[in-house]
């Protein structure tokens, strides 16, 4: 029953109750699977053949995949594929800019909690207010 | 001695610290039963045994296992709901 090309039912996890395709039989006890699902490795047992049959070659791609299934009425969900996003750069020292990191501090915290925030930066605050003096 | 209302086991004592490091007894209202799944009744795990207004603040995620039947079914209840539905 299990081999490539093979519809199949997932039974576990959050993409359970979800027809599936498998592309490659890995394992004696895991295939990668692709279709309504994510791809992905899978345990057989998690798999509930049926009796259809989809001709794909192995490891076939997801988008040759969606196609075949779009054939037999069942429409795939296109996932958006996931950009590297830069990390966020810890500044440290003097590259710290105070400007920067008072505002969203302000925002996060409640009016109660504003009390001892001013006492911490209370040597920035005062760089501050002489600036608008100035103007 | 307990005072006269606490008497009874209608709440349940709950030992805490407080900030001057002593320990005394609270006296909180008890919690709701375990969830049980739907068709055979055994407990389900992943869901979290707080009285409804503590529900309230804890997120939907974090509430019920993220699958189909999650909080309702146990997983072995739900695979057969899931054959049985592609057998017909
Ligand atoms: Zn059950």
């Amino acid at each position: 029953m299990i081999e490539i090309g093979r519809l199949c039912v997932k039974l576990a996890g959050r993409d359970a109750g979800k027809k599936c395709v498998i592309a490659d039989v890995l394992d004696k006890n895991f295939v990668l699977i692709d279709g309504e699902t994510r791809r992905r490795k899978c345990n057989i047992r998690h798999l509930e053949p049926l009796k259809d049959m989809i001709k794909i070659k192995k490891g076939a791609a997801s988008s040759e995949i969606s196609a075949e299934f779009k054939k037999l009425g069942i429409e795939v969900k296109e996932t958006k594929k996931k950009e590297k996003a830069e990390k966020p750069k810890k500044l440290r020292g003097k590259d710290k800019k105070p400007s920067e990191e008072k505002p969203k501090k302000e925002k996060k915290k409640a009016d109660k909690k504003e009390k001892p925030a001013e006492k911490k930066e209370a040597p920035k605050k005062e760089t501050k207010k002489e600036e608008p003096k100035k103007k | 001695m307990p005072a006269g209302r606490h008497k009874s086991r209608t709440l349940r004592r709950v030992s805490r610290k407080t900030p001057g490091a002593k320990t005394t007894l609270q006296y909180k209202k008890r919690k709701p039963s375990k969830a049980k799944c739907g068709m055979c009744g055994a407990v389900l795990s992943g869901v979290p045994r707080e009285r409804p207004k503590k529900m309230q603040n804890i997120s939907k995620t974090k509430k019920r296992p993220e699958r189909p039947f999650g909080g309702v079914l146990c997983p072995k209840c739900m695979r057969k709901i899931i054959k049985e539905s592609i057998r017909e």
